[in-house]
């Protein structure tokens, strides 16, 4: 411990200095000056965190108050989103275009309309999608870090999957879009297609096109991108069962998977945290998303149509808003996902800290 | 245990052969989660590759057609590092007091578990939506795009992560090392600012290595905030350059070539944040040892 030794030293030195005994002895609490700023400099630091939350929920209400007045409450639950007037050509029953006197096919002109349905629903299908892609191997692999792999293994393995959970969002998207979606389009989506097309229960799970860039394909990004932070999060979990709940189930006499099943149950609400945690990442995710959902603004129930998150339409929409409402809508749209980030952040950091991980989860 | 029981009685073929499935389950799911992993690492590394030259770091990116086309990134790596710098400037000091706050002001604890609680929360708040209070804050009084408004957006990512690690940090050290320094006459400013951040600097390092690498890497707090530029420019007054921003402009474009040049950018940032990882690695063990 060489820094904290000569810390210590310099300080002794400077105790002993003569006139210091002296301070010391006339110091009473808060009355030294460079007490007092310190003091003050850190507790302005502290509650600038808590301004800095307060700050941004109340930006974003103000902001996105024109679209509160304007559309209401069912702006949530509204499957419309066009940021410009559509003229539409009508037509009848039949689908026939319906001319005028002059031969002229007659229009609608659709005024804007803001509904955040399909991006919601995009979030929700994408990051649940994701997890249940993520969750087994995550648990699974966290299970071989403590109780399978070798020392040795288990430093380097857990070395490559931090720095994983550190690599940024925007180079999985781009592997995502150079390289998994063109695999997807080529050799797995059209097999899955004809499967489903076969079976006459899930006619509504196939897609006419296929792109690759599609509900599908993000939410493989997305496990990815979430399984180094689940794998790490359980890990440091598990690590705190008691050796005595280990050592007293195998002493009587249950099976490997019987203990790991203990283990898994003694700390579920922190496992349950770990997910937690993955989820609000794969729900906030920005660029990776964006790169290979489609970006469409619909709502189809197959897993290979294209489609849109709250995220991934900031992204690509606000900094090109076409008129006020439109990004009062995008407002409104980032209010619901920051809204939708503090609940799953809140579950998790409750039940990871009461599964005694509580380290785990600061450290990300 | 309630169900010792049970246990004992289960210890038959079936809960034999469950048991030694699962265990090569968990194997399994380890080493396909490796290779996957070690796949994309792959991709990222193998493609890049041979467009990271020269040009990359001396070149700005030329315009389609030009001779020089598609030239380099370099106008990106300097905005980066102003970026990130500028966010340092605003992050490091107010994340380093607000973690010397939590961890030796704990006057009213209601207080610092208010700020822990609302640090953890914030840590976890899509980068895209501190972007947009980043252009609330400071695009939309300014009028128009600017690199202050990205590093603001920047440093506001920042500030959680210092200030957790650090709180994490200024914990290892023992209890005594404070008791001694106050025994010895020392005021807490002189306690914490001479011997308790000194003993912790290993791990304070740490924390703004983290908070460095998180940084570096963002994008979508930068896309309407700082927006990018293909210039290389100083003056954070209007739209500034960054390294993500340009990878994403061509990735999501539609030129060849400017696409085999984000695929350089990714490795050139991915070798950036790897090295940081290398030394919080390093930092965080010589912490732990000493304690």
């Amino acid at each position: 411990m060489p820094a904290g030794v000569t810390s210590i030293e310099s300080v002794e030195k400077k105790a002993a200095a003569p006139g210091a005994g002296e301070s010391r002895v006339s110091l009473r609490r808060g009355a030294y000056l460079p007490d007092r700023i310190l003091a003050l400099l850190a507790t302005c630091s502290a509650l600038t965190i808590i301004l800095l939350l307060v700050a941004l929920v109340s930006v974003l209400v103000y902001a996105a108050l024109p679209s509160f007045h304007t559309f209401g409450p069912s702006f949530l639950v509204h499957s419309q989103w066009r940021p410009n007037e559509l003229e539409r050509i009508q037509r009848d029953a039949d689908g026939k275009v319906i001319k005028d006197a002059d031969g002229e096919p007659v229009t609608q002109t659709l005024p804007p309309a803001f509904g955040a349905l399909p991006v919601i629903y995009g979030t929700a299908v994408t990051s649940a999608l994701s997890l249940f892609i993520a969750v087994p191997f995550s648990i699974g692999a966290a299970l071989f870090l403590i109780r399978i792999a070798p020392r040795r293994f288990v430093n380097a393995v857990s070395f490559l999957i931090e720095f994983l959970a550190a690599v940024p969002s925007i180079a999985y998207g781009l592997w995502g879009l150079f390289v998994l979606a063109p695999f997807l389009q080529a050799y797995v989506e059209p097999r899955l297609n004809a499967v489903f097309h076969r079976i006459s229960g899930l006619h509504w799970l196939a897609s006419s096109s296929t792109t690759g860039r599609d509900i599908f394909c993000a939410s493989l990004v997305l496990a990815i991108m979430v399984i180094p932070i689940i794998t790490a999060v359980s890990r440091d979990v598990l690590r705190t069962v008691p050796s005595t709940q280990i050592e007293g189930t195998t002493a009587l006499g249950a099976t490997w998977w019987q203990t790991s099943w203990e283990m898994l149950r003694y700390c579920r609400s922190g496992l349950f945290g770990a997910i937690m945690l993955g989820l609000a990442r794969a729900a906030g995710e920005t660029m990776a998303v964006a790169m290979v959902i489609g970006n469409v603004n619909e709502i189809h129930a197959s897993p290979f149509a294209a489609a849109q998150t709250m995220s991934s339409l900031l992204a690509n929409e606000f900094a090109e808003a076409s008129s006020d409402l439109h990004r009062a809508a995008l407002l409104e749209v980032a209010l619901a996902l920051l809204a939708m980030s503090l609940v799953f952040n809140v579950v998790a950091r409750w039940l990871v800290v009461g599964g005694g991980g509580a380290r785990a989860a600061g450290g990300h | 245990m309630s169900h010792a029981n049970g246990l004992i009685a289960a210890r038959s073929v079936t809960s034999r052969v469950t048991s030694r499935v699962m265990w090569l389950l968990c194997i399994a799911a380890a080493g396909l989660i490796i290779s996957v992993l070690a796949l994309v690492l792959y991709y990222l590394v193998s493609i890049g590759w041979h467009s990271v030259t020269w040009a990359f770091f001396e070149q700005d990116p030329q315009p389609y057609g030009s001779s020089g086309y598609p030239g380099g990134m370099r106008n990106g790596l300097v905005g980066t590092g102003i970026l990130v710098g500028l966010a340092s400037i605003v992050g490091v000091p107010v994340g380093l007091l607000a973690g010397v706050y939590l961890s030796e002001y704990r006057t009213r604890p209601w207080i610092t578990s208010t700020v822990r609680f609302t640090a953890d929360v914030l840590a976890g708040v899509p980068s895209i939506v501190i972007g947009i209070l980043g252009y609330e804050l400071l695009v939309v009084p300014i009028g128009h795009y600017n690199g202050w408004a990205g590093a603001l957006a920047l440093a506001f990512i920042m500030i959680p992560i210092v200030t957790r690690t650090t709180e994490e940090m200024l914990r290892l050290v023992p209890r005594s090392y404070r008791e001694a320094s106050i025994a010895l006459g020392a005021t807490k400013a002189r306690t914490i600012v001479q011997v308790v951040l000194p003993a912790a600097t290993g791990g304070l390092v740490t924390g703004v290595m983290l908070a460095l690498a998180r940084v570096a890497g963002e994008t979508a707090p930068l896309l309407f905030t700082a927006l990018g530029s293909r210039l290389l420019t100083f003056n954070p007054n209007y739209a500034f350059p960054s390294l993500t921003k340009q990878i994403w402009d061509y990735a999501t474009g539609p030129y060849a070539e400017q696409k085999q040049e984000a695929w350089a950018g990714i490795l050139v940032l991915i070798a950036l944040i790897f090295v940081l990882n290398l030394g919080i690695r390093f930092f965080a063990r010589s912490v732990q040892t000493r304690t």
